[in-house]
């Protein structure tokens, strides 16, 4: 039981656990604390010190949008993902419910508004108490600037008429030939617009220092608008759910409009001459809206969690065309010397050349091909995306290939000789599997490079994904979105290292050796 | 008549500024169902010559030829037990012998070839280990799947490549035992290859020293005309057996005293260095 957990961690890559289950197991305990403390431990510790770090010096920041998020505020953004998608999803599951299911929802609904009226009167008020209380906190920080500076203001304003009267009146008394008078004038001058400009320095510093006490941020009020707009989001979520639950149901329309059609139908059969025809048309027009109310779902927007899938979709449909266009090329590389001549300067050419490159152009050539965006079978962006994850991705796979075929036992050539195998036997029996480990060492990174590549190719594109989650996101501009982005970083690190993670296990599952690398 | 013939055969390696000639002059002829021993140092063209009697390599000048045709390339008519097992690490002991008797009786079905190739690892003694990777098994056991999977394929002349040389003398002898075994029962033309004159000498019919490279040759031919079944324990008290053996090495370290005189015929001079003693001297 122990050797196969220890077996499969080791499988997995996951071999730091072992000190763990050998500890259970009470194995040389002492060796295995160590073990846990240089390994586990301290990696905790750095994460920890990371995780300080960041929120100490995160805050310092002013952006345009906020500050630069805390720790706390991105797992608070996180938490907000996820209650938004699970808001939508209610709303799409609400839009298509019917009979009994649908009236009790409402009535829940109904009674979670009401619940929440006295809870919004409240927040409002509290809202309300603590603004008035953050505007006293800074009037009182505020007025004896704002008195230091009328005074001064009035001061220099003084100061500033007696030295213009002085200079007029110098102006005026000087003779046409008093060239030392004059003189004396132009340095009275300069003078004169060199104080002008001290003191509108001093009372600039004054206005800093008023809107430094205006910018004051009171903890309380802060917390009182996250609650309240928090409180607020939910009211309209469940306003929307009461709409979709009764007249925007899909399927009370439907049955709205079954009785506009009885009616219609009634009126038509009862009609004859000049109306006949109007109101025949009548029922064909609601026949057909009824076909299309049928096939109608809520317009639920994309959230992030259906983005991560759609990027998960779009980096395998990648690697899939670079496995294609890799793999058998590698071989042939692998096979003949003369084709590795041949491919070798548009393997050198094409693998230094960045995505931001391809992306455009793969987007133009495939726009190409489709005509209708909207209705075709593959949106024209999530296939360019995925061509350029495979034109990226494809080079370590091909190289490794090529290598792994290239280097293939002579002992097993001789074999295959000696059995006079033929040419595909050869190559399906002897060269790939031989070659296969190197082969997958070449696949994990293509997936890793294609991972990374696919988040620039859709923020580029604008296909749907964590890609264009990260522009959406960019060009909202608030404090809350700017968290979200922060979020957007480590679900990218942990879905590249669990992607890294499941081709580590392929790659130990092929290899005939045990010696794969572990990190 | 002779099964197996190599006649003038010369083959050497590399370009002509830089030419290594490996063989020269080999003449050799095999009767059918015979067991040759070849026995020679290391370095001195053995494997290479393997591979010219397994079709692996073709001779600069001169020719093979087996029952009267020109060998051109290697098939498994000759199956060769190599060196070092050449097992494929990501089959199974049955799917590497099965490979092989697909390839070679590709009529059969899976049954019946499931059935030749367990009776072929049954021979070896290696039916506990059908489901094994060769890197779950020690070289002995290699080696046995090597010999299984090349018995498997039915071929006329077996040419065994040192097969033994990688292991340790326990088991080399039980393996020994276990060829002559097979050799009993399935008469064939066996080609073996060794450095060890003992054995040669325990498991042959004929032994032919070959000369230690470069430019190796085939010396005379010794027939070991022992009783068989050979009895590896009474076997080292027969005194036919311990004048076989003696001529046979014999014959190899005056070849290898001739050929380190024909290498050093200048006496080299020896400069007259001593090191210096570069010790502090302390009391």
């Amino acid at each position: 039981m122990k050797y196969k957990i220890i077996k499969a961690l080791d499988l997995a890559g996951l071999s730091v656990f072992e000190p763990v289950v050998k500890l259970v197991t009470w194995d040389e305990p002492r060796v295995q604390v160590t073990k846990i403390f240089h390994f586990i431990v301290i990696p905790i510790l750095a994460f920890l010190v990371f995780i300080g770090l960041w929120s100490v010096i995160a805050p310092n920041h002013k952006t345009k949008s906020g500050e630069v998020p805390t720790p706390n505020v991105v797992l608070d953004a996180w938490e907000n993902i996820l209650t938004f998608h699970d808001r939508e999803y209610q709303k799409m599951e609400d839009f298509k419910l019917s009979g009994e299911n649908r009236k009790k929802a409402l009535e829940e609904v109904i009674s979670r508004l009401s619940a929440l009226k006295p809870i919004i009167e409240e927040s409002n008020l509290h809202l309300e108490k603590m603004r008035a209380e953050q505007g006293q906190i800074v009037e009182e920080k505020v007025s004896p600037i704002q008195k230091e500076y009328d005074r001064r203001k009035e001061e220099v304003k003084n100061l500033q008429g007696q030295r213009k009267e002085k200079i007029t009146t110098m102006a005026a008394s000087i003779g046409p030939d008093d060239k030392p008078a004059k003189e004396e004038l132009l340095s009275e001058i300069k003078k004169d617009s060199s104080l002008k400009i001290k003191e509108r320095e001093t009372l600039n510093a004054f206005k800093d220092r008023m809107n430094d006490a205006r910018s004051y941020v009171h903890l309380p009020t802060k917390k009182a608008i996250t609650d309240n707009s928090a409180i607020m989001a939910e009211r309209q979520y469940l306003m929307k759910r009461q709409e979709l639950l009764s007249e925007d149901n899909r399927n009370i329309k439907i049955a709205a409009t079954k009785d506009d059609i009885d009616t219609y139908r009634s009126e038509y059969m009862a009609a004859s001459g000049s109306t006949l025809l109007s109101k025949a048309k009548k029922v064909i027009r609601k026949e057909d809206s009824i076909k299309r109310i049928k096939g109608s779902s809520y317009a639920k927007p994309w959230t992030f969690l259906d983005q991560i899938w759609r990027s998960l979709a779009c980096v395998f449909v990648g690697f899939a065309i670079a496995i294609a266009i890799a793999i058998p090329i590698g071989i042939l590389c692998g096979l003949s010397k003369i084709f590795m001549a041949a491919m070798m300067p548009l393997i050198s050419l094409f693998k230094p050349v960045s995505p931001i490159v391809w992306l455009p152009i793969v987007f133009i050539i495939v726009g190409g091909f489709i005509d209708d965006p909207d209705n075709a079978a593959v949106h024209p962006a999530f296939l360019s995306s995925a061509i350029t994850v495979a034109l990226c991705s494809l080079w370590p796979t091909l190289v490794n290939t090529a290598l792994g075929v290239a280097s293939i036992d002579k002992d097993y050539m001789n074999v295959a000789k000696v059995l006079k195998l033929g040419f595909w036997s050869r190559l399906f029996k002897i060269v790939i599997p031989s070659a296969l480990p190197l082969m997958f060492a070449g696949l994990r990174i293509s997936l890793g490079v294609g991972w990374m590549v696919l988040i620039a190719a859709e923020l580029l594109s604008s296909s749907e994904g964590i890609g264009k989650y990260v522009w959406d996101m960019f060009n909202n501009g608030s404090s809350e979105t700017f968290a979200q982005m922060f979020v957007v970083i480590f679900i990218v690190g942990i879905v590249g290292f669990l992607l890294d993670r499941i081709m580590i296990i392929l790659q130990r599952s092929v290899s005939f050796e045990a010696s794969a690398s572990t990190l | 008549m002779s099964y197996l013939e190599l006649k003038d055969v010369n083959i050497g390696f590399g370009p002509m500024s830089d030419r290594t000639e490996v063989l020269q002059n080999i003449n050799l002829s095999i009767e059918e169902n015979e067991f040759l021993a070849i026995v020679g140092f290391s370095g001195s063209g053995k494997s290479t010559l393997i591979n010219l009697m397994a079709g692996l390599l073709s001779p600069d000048s001169g020719t093979v030829t087996m029952d009267g045709e020109a060998v051109k390339e290697a098939g498994p008519e000759r199956g060769v037990v190599f060196q070092n097992y050449s097992l494929l690490p990501w089959l199974t002991v049955a799917g590497n012998v099965e490979l092989a008797v697909k390839q070679v009786f590709p009529k059969m079905s899976a049954k019946e070839r499931k059935e030749h190739a367990e009776k072929y690892i049954d021979m070896v003694s290696l039916t506990p280990a059908l489901w094994k990777r060769p890197s779950e098994l020690s070289g002995g056991m290699r080696q046995r799947v090597s010999v299984a999977r090349t018995l498997a394929i039915q071929p006329k002349v077996l040419i065994m490549d040192e097969p033994f040389s990688a292991l340790d003398a326990l088991t080399r002898a039980n393996l020994q035992d276990e060829l002559t075994d097979i050799w009993s029962k399935e008469k064939k033309t066996v080609v073996f290859i060794t450095n060890d004159v003992d054995e040669a000498v325990l498991l042959a019919d004929r032994i032919i020293p070959l000369t230690p490279g470069p430019m190796a040759t085939l010396g005379p031919s010794f027939d070991v005309d022992l009783e068989r079944p050979r009895d590896r324990a009474a076997i080292n008290h027969n005194e036919k057996f311990k004048e076989i053996r003696n001529e046979i090495t014999e014959y190899l370290i005056t070849l290898k005293e001739d050929h380190k005189k024909v290498n050093s015929q200048e006496n080299l001079y020896c400069p007259n260095i001593r090191p210096l003693d570069l010790r502090t001297t302390s009391k």
